[in-house]
């Protein structure tokens, strides 16, 4: 098997400069969070590991982590794909389409057996064997399963990816899930969003790219740099929450002043993500700079927590759990100054009962 | 004869699969067959959810055309309800719908279908001083210098503007001969790269548009900055039903819009507009010009037959879409239909409110689908829509190993949505050709601005074409021309509606939801509405019913539904069947050209196929067991 | 008029008496800041620069008194050890325990004029282990909330899988805030049954929990479940006592 290439050998072969390769490492470690002391760490890491194939397989989807990935600014989208990885497979980019391409993606799960990178962007349909997500004429779940043996990493893009996503929601009619059960005791990235933030993907990559092996993972498999902290606790509107300035409403007096979405149902504290710290697009903004509150697009099983309007549950005219709560204790209270009327009425003919008796028992002791 | 699958067709979005009898002795495509492999099932989630939260559900059909389903979905909710959205959210819902449409298409252009055009491989034999020179020629000759949007422009000058040095262009090359040295083709493996179609155009062509194609990869992203600022993020942005979530303030600078923030979504709409006009549109006609001098102008699909579209951009706020308020204001009036284009029994029939209602309009039929209606042989109203799943499995292997599927019987996810009973097409040529039409048959009386740029686009590419409307647009090359029309023209939509929100912001009204109707007690008993948008595939509808404040059936027909759909028995061949049938196949192991056609729709499969069985019906699995063998649990 | 001859049992010792008041007041106080926390009143708002009241303000007293309580289950742990009366359990093991059970129901629902006497009853006895799971709820759900501020910590990673078992933290949160409804639902219930016992049962129940003893004129049924040598230990001398007459008649039912 050919040897593959590490970056400063790609770089070289494309006729780019030590100087330029020196400036790529810099922009990487700053890009991954990583004090400028790590620098020759990086450098070191990108001369000698080997540039990585990554396969990208589809399952049940809606390619918008695709999407999200190619709008990447740092690294650019087509660094990343053209100089960084070979990406030897993908549904969206690819040139190649039919029978060839499935050989393609034979051929290279074998040329690079053991050490290529899996990308899985969607959910695994798994009901009726899989025949409600056919690719190339066969089950998803197959082709998943395939590539999944000799990967040496996977990384699961999406929410749809980690825990089933929005076609998993009740009812799930698909019996869809997320990838981790499929792939046997291979360890898995998981990079939950819907989609998830386009540095976010590509910085993924890029860390298992430069160092040869998973980025720190919490006990979730999230990648701890992106995940380690809930919105909430990011939020720049964090500040609006502890003095309890709120928006009550769309469009009002807090809303237009930017103060905390909390009352209109936000899941920042709930949801692990970057979009408070990293935001999107480079920090331009985040849904809750936008003025909507976050959905939690991050968690699993968040598409059966809604309403995204409320912080709490509401059932019908019965309204939430503080209002049904109220009334159950209102109720409870009557319920028990009842049976304290009755019990002190029991009481008094049970008296009156034992008084009677203790009167015929002394008459007939006389 | 010979029996060719191409399975999976990539560079769309989702899973198809096409799958075509080729007579070898002459190309002759015999018959063909469009299948959508994939079913989601998302009508059945979205039963019993707060109407409210619909849209974050359903927009999550498709994250290519993020926005598009979020965008109908609010429409269709707030039709039910009778909310009538601020000015200020209509027009931001209309500059995201417009970037939206210039993203999607500039995407589709050079990352989902130039490589069916041009090849990193053919760039190689280029010379880069012919290649600088050609860049200079095609933005001599084919830059559509149309009138747009007559506002004041903020930009001083092009930021980005095509590079035509033999240096540049050498680099360019130098990385694609690396590339394909190092023989990690990478996203360039594997195409029929030998095909004779690349042999079309000469080679200095393929390297401009090979070097474009790695530019727009990294710029594309800017196009859709409208999206973050007003709905937080892309793909999949955040919408409201009553408005918009993003309130407007001068007064703080925390305001999820303000000046600040609105002068990134004015530089973005500034950068489109030139990415569109000195890229896009000047590569978009090289290319296309010489297809057609090529004498290609064959893969017209219904276009010919019958094309539909809703009608695009409400110019004010309406109240809503089953009234017939929508139709009202529109600003490009694409809302009709033109059956028999080019032939003298064309007709072009209006579309309006009464069509979205009316069972004997719009109608779906399962001959061919993998569902079952009670009646067969039925066709029904989305408002009546019934489906219980049906897999049949192929005709030839196994259910979970497809040899070949059945023409015959079912062999697609997705239904087959109907005009008056007969198959259409809709995208954007759908939209050009009504708007051409109906001005043509005078009954587009006081055409709009935008109205009045896509007539002179159509007139300025047919001059530059030396054939008539007629002749060029109902082909493959006319379809993804439109595309570029339309991409070009949305770009200057977003700078319309964007000098409309300063302009309202301007008079004092910083209003962007109306949240009259936000409380689920204000909501009638059981309501029903329709949200339809003109996507950048074409026509997009959505249908809702709510009871009791939660969704009972939710419905879309989607574009793609209505260009993938398997045949009918009675009408006949979808759009995608149409033109692959049309279409002249060079080499039958290498169906270049039939992967093109496919491609010139945009298809979006995940659209495609996810509505229906709102009613919930149990459905049936099949079971494939290795040891028990297969069998169908009803 | 009768004599009536009352005998003293030590029942709860002074560091469960003292658990006791201290949970009533965090009880009290979690439940208010929480629902405070839900759904801030607009009362709170301050500007951002002011500290008084407001929500942070709220969360922190939310959290301080949850320690509180926290730390004040030691003392009902170390009374638990050296004392009899601080273990009072349903004896679910134990086939009278059911019998007694509908003994007291049935009185409860008027259809027994009278239950057995007991130190507890076995209603009770199950009502008090259910408040011990509810609170452990709001325990763990409470932690693994509060905690995840920083979840690669020591602390958080023994609460952290109650979000991933429950399904999420915003289930999590869910939970949290139902079962403090059934806290408050249970304190109404308790409340009443206590001052039943008291006043209409001459039980004792409310004064021993200031007491610590109980003063009953028969033998309850479990008086075994104390230990009778504990009013020696703490310099007390078991003993009958006569009380004041006048008071009514009170028959021992439970002591044959």
């Amino acid at each position: 098997m050919e040897k593959r290439e590490t970056m400063w050998e790609s770089y070289r072969r494309r006729g780019l400069s030590r100087r330029t390769f020196i400036k790529g490492c810099v922009a990487l470690t700053s890009l991954m969070g990583l004090s400028s002391g790590m620098v020759s760490k990086v450098v070191e890491a990108a001369e000698t590991k080997q540039l990585p194939v990554v396969i990208w397989i589809h399952g049940h989807e809606c390619t918008g982590c695709d999407e999200s990935f190619i709008r990447s600014a740092a690294p650019l989208a087509s660094d990343l794909i053209l100089n960084n990885v070979a990406l030897e497979y993908d549904h969206l980019l690819s040139a190649g389409s039919g029978e060839p391409f499935e050989e393609h993606l034979e051929k290279t799960i074998q040329a690079y057996n053991g050490k290529y990178i899996l990308a899985v962007e969607g959910a695994v349909a798994t009901k009726g064997s899989g025949i409600y997500c056919m690719s190339g004429g066969h089950p998803f779940l197959e082709t998943l399963q395939r590539a999944a043996k000799g990967a040496a990493a996977i990384i699961a893009y999406g929410t749809c990816a980690v825990s089933g996503g929005i076609q998993s929601a009740a009812p799930n009619p698909t019996g869809s899930a997320g990838i981790g059960h499929f792939i046997g005791a291979k360890d898995v990235v998981n990079v939950p969003g819907c989609p998830p933030i386009p540095e976010v993907m590509t910085g993924v990559v890029m860390h298992v790219a430069l160092f040869g092996k998973l980025p720190p993972l919490d006990s979730q498999g999230r990648p701890k740099q992106f995940y380690g902290n809930r919105i909430h606790d990011t939020c720049y509107r964090r500040p609006f929450f502890d003095a309890g300035l709120f928006a009550d409403s769309y469009d009002d007096a807090g809303s237009k002043a930017g103060w905390c979405l909390y009352k209109l149902g936000c899941r920042g504290p709930e949801t692990y993500n970057s979009c408070g710290n990293i935001r999107w697009f480079q920090g331009m903004s985040y849904p809750v700079q936008s003025g909507a509150p976050c959905i939690g697009c991050a968690n699993a099983n968040f598409w059966n927590q809604g309403p995204f309007s409320d912080r709490l549950p509401k059932y019908g005219p019965l309204g939430d759990i503080d209002k049904i709560g109220a009334g159950l204790a209102v109720a409870t209270t009557a319920g028990v100054a009842a049976h304290g009327v009755l019990s002190v009425y029991q009481r008094s003919r049970r008296d009156a009962e034992a008084a009677e008796s203790d009167e015929v028992k002394g008459g007939e002791d006389k | 004869m010979k029996h060719v699958v191409v399975d999976p067709v990539t560079r769309i979005e989702g899973h198809l699969r096409v799958e075509m009898q080729i007579d070898e002795g002459t190309g002759k495509v015999i018959d063909a067959i469009s299948s959508g492999t994939a079913w989601r099932g998302l009508e059945l989630v979205m039963k019993d959810r707060d109407p409210r939260d619909a849209w974050a559900y359903i927009q999550r059909i498709c994250g290519v055309c993020t926005t598009a389903h979020a965008l109908a979905s609010v429409r269709a909710v707030e039709d039910a309800f009778g909310i009538k959205i601020p000015k200020n959210a209509n027009y931001i819902r209309n500059i995201m719908a417009a970037s939206l449409t210039v993203q999607d298409h500039l995407v589709h252009f050079y990352h989902l279908h130039a490589l069916d055009w041009v090849s990193p491989l053919e760039a190689l034999a280029a010379d880069p001083v012919a290649t600088a020179n050609l860049q200079t020629t095609v933005l001599n000759a084919y830059k559509l210098n149309v009138t747009g949007y007559p506002g004041i422009s903020t930009e001083a000058y092009p930021k980005d503007f095509p590079k035509s040095t033999p240096q540049y262009y050498a680099t360019v090359q130098a990385k694609i001969k690396a590339i394909v040295d190092s023989k990690q083709l990478g996203i360039f493996a594997a195409q029929w790269w030998d095909h004779p179609d690349y042999k079309l155009l000469p080679p200095e062509v393929h390297l401009m548009a090979v070097a474009h194609y790695l530019e727009m990869l990294d710029k594309h992203r800017e196009l859709v900055a409208p999206h973050v600022i007003f709905g937080g993020k892309n793909p999949h942005p955040h919408y409201l039903v009553g408005g918009m979530p993003c309130s407007i303030s001068m007064d703080d600078g925390n305001a999820p819009v303000n000046t600040d923030r609105l002068a990134i979504v004015d530089r973005s709409i500034n950068t489109g507009r030139t990415l569109i006009n000195n890229y896009y549109i000047p590569d978009l006609l090289a290319i296309g010009s010489a297809y057609v001098k090529a004498g290609r102008v064959d893969g017209g699909g219904l276009a010919k037959k019958c094309v539909v579209a809703f009608g695009a951009y409400p110019i004010e706020e309406y109240n809503g879409t089953t009234n017939g308020g929508f139709f009202k204001k529109l600003l490009v009036r694409c809302n009709g239909v033109v059956e028999n284009f080019g032939t003298p029994n064309v007709k072009f029939i209006e579309f309006n409110q009464e069509d979205l209602q009316s069972p004997d309009t719009i109608s779906e039929s399962v001959d061919h689908a993998w569902y079952e209606y009670d009646k067969q042989g039925a066709s029904l109203h989305p408002w009546e829509g019934e489906t219980k799943e049906h897999f049949t499995g192929p005709k030839d292997g196994t259910p979970t190993m497809w040899k070949e599927l059945n023409a015959g019987g079912k062999y697609s996810w997705l239904k087959t949505p109907k005009w008056h009973g007969k198959l259409a097409e809709v995208g954007p040529l759908a939209r050009y050709i009504v708007i051409y039409q109906r001005n043509k048959m005078g009954l587009l009386p006081d055409p709009t601005w935008a109205e009045q740029m896509m007539l002179q686009q159509i007139d300025m590419v047919s001059k530059l074409l030396n054939v008539q409307p007629e002749v060029w647009m109902p082909t493959m090359v006319g379809r993804v021309a439109t595309r570029g029309l339309d991409c070009q023209l949305s770009a200057e939509i977003s700078k319309f509606f964007f000098d409309k929100l300063i302009t309202n912001i301007k008079s004092g009204d910083t209003a962007v939801a109306n949240m009259e109707k936000w409380e689920p007690s204000t909501w009638p008993k059981e309501c029903k509405g329709v949200g339809v948008y003109e996507a950048p595939r074409g026509a997009l509808s959505h249908w809702v019913n709510i009871k009791d404040g939660k969704i009972s059936n939710y419905q879309c027909i989607v574009p793609t539904t209505w260009n993938a759909c398997p045949r009918d028995d009675k009408a006949g061949h979808g759009a995608f069947e149409q033109s692959m049938i049309e279409t002249h196949v060079q080499i039958p192991d290498k169906p270049l050209e039939i992967v093109k056609v496919v491609r010139s729709f945009d298809p979006c499969m995940a659209c495609a196929t996810h509505f229906y069985n709102a009613k919930g019906e149990k459905i049936q699995t099949v079971t494939t067991d290795p040891y028990t063998g297969t069998h169908v649990e009803k | 008029m009768k004599k009536v001859q009352r005998e003293i049992f030590y029942v709860f010792s002074p560091f469960l008496r003292v658990f006791h008041w201290i949970m009533v007041a965090s009880i009290i106080i979690l439940f208010v800041t929480g629902l405070l926390i839900t759904k801030p009143a607009g009362i709170l708002a301050t500007e951002p620069t002011a500290t008084s009241m407001s929500v942070d303000l709220i969360r922190n007293i939310h959290f301080t008194v949850a320690y509180i309580f926290l730390a004040a289950f030691i003392l009902k742990v170390y009374g638990f050890i050296i004392n009899k009366g601080d273990r009072l359990f349903p004896h679910f093991w134990r086939g009278y325990f059911y019998a007694q059970t509908v003994d007291v129901a049935l009185h409860y629902m008027f259809l027994r004029n009278e239950h057995a006497s007991y130190l507890r009853n076995p209603l009770a006895r199950s009502s008090y282990v259910l408040l011990y799971v509810l609170v452990a709820i709001e325990f763990f759900t409470g932690f693994a909330m509060y905690l995840m501020t920083e979840p690669d910590a020591f602390s958080t990673q023994l609460f952290a899988w109650v979000n991933v078992v429950l399904g999420g933290e915003m289930i999590t949160h869910y939970v949290h805030h139902y079962v403090a409804w059934f806290i408050i639902l249970f304190a109404i219930g308790h409340i009443y049954m206590v001052i039943r016992a008291e006043f209409m049962e001459g039980e004792s129940e409310v004064s021993s929990m200031f007491a610590g003893t109980k003063i009953l004129a028969h033998h309850p049924l479990d008086e075994d479940d104390v230990d009778p040598d504990e009013l020696d230990n703490a310099d007390r001398l078991k003993r009958w006592t006569n009380v004041g007459e006048g008071i009514s008649k009170i028959r021992n039912v439970g002591g044959n």
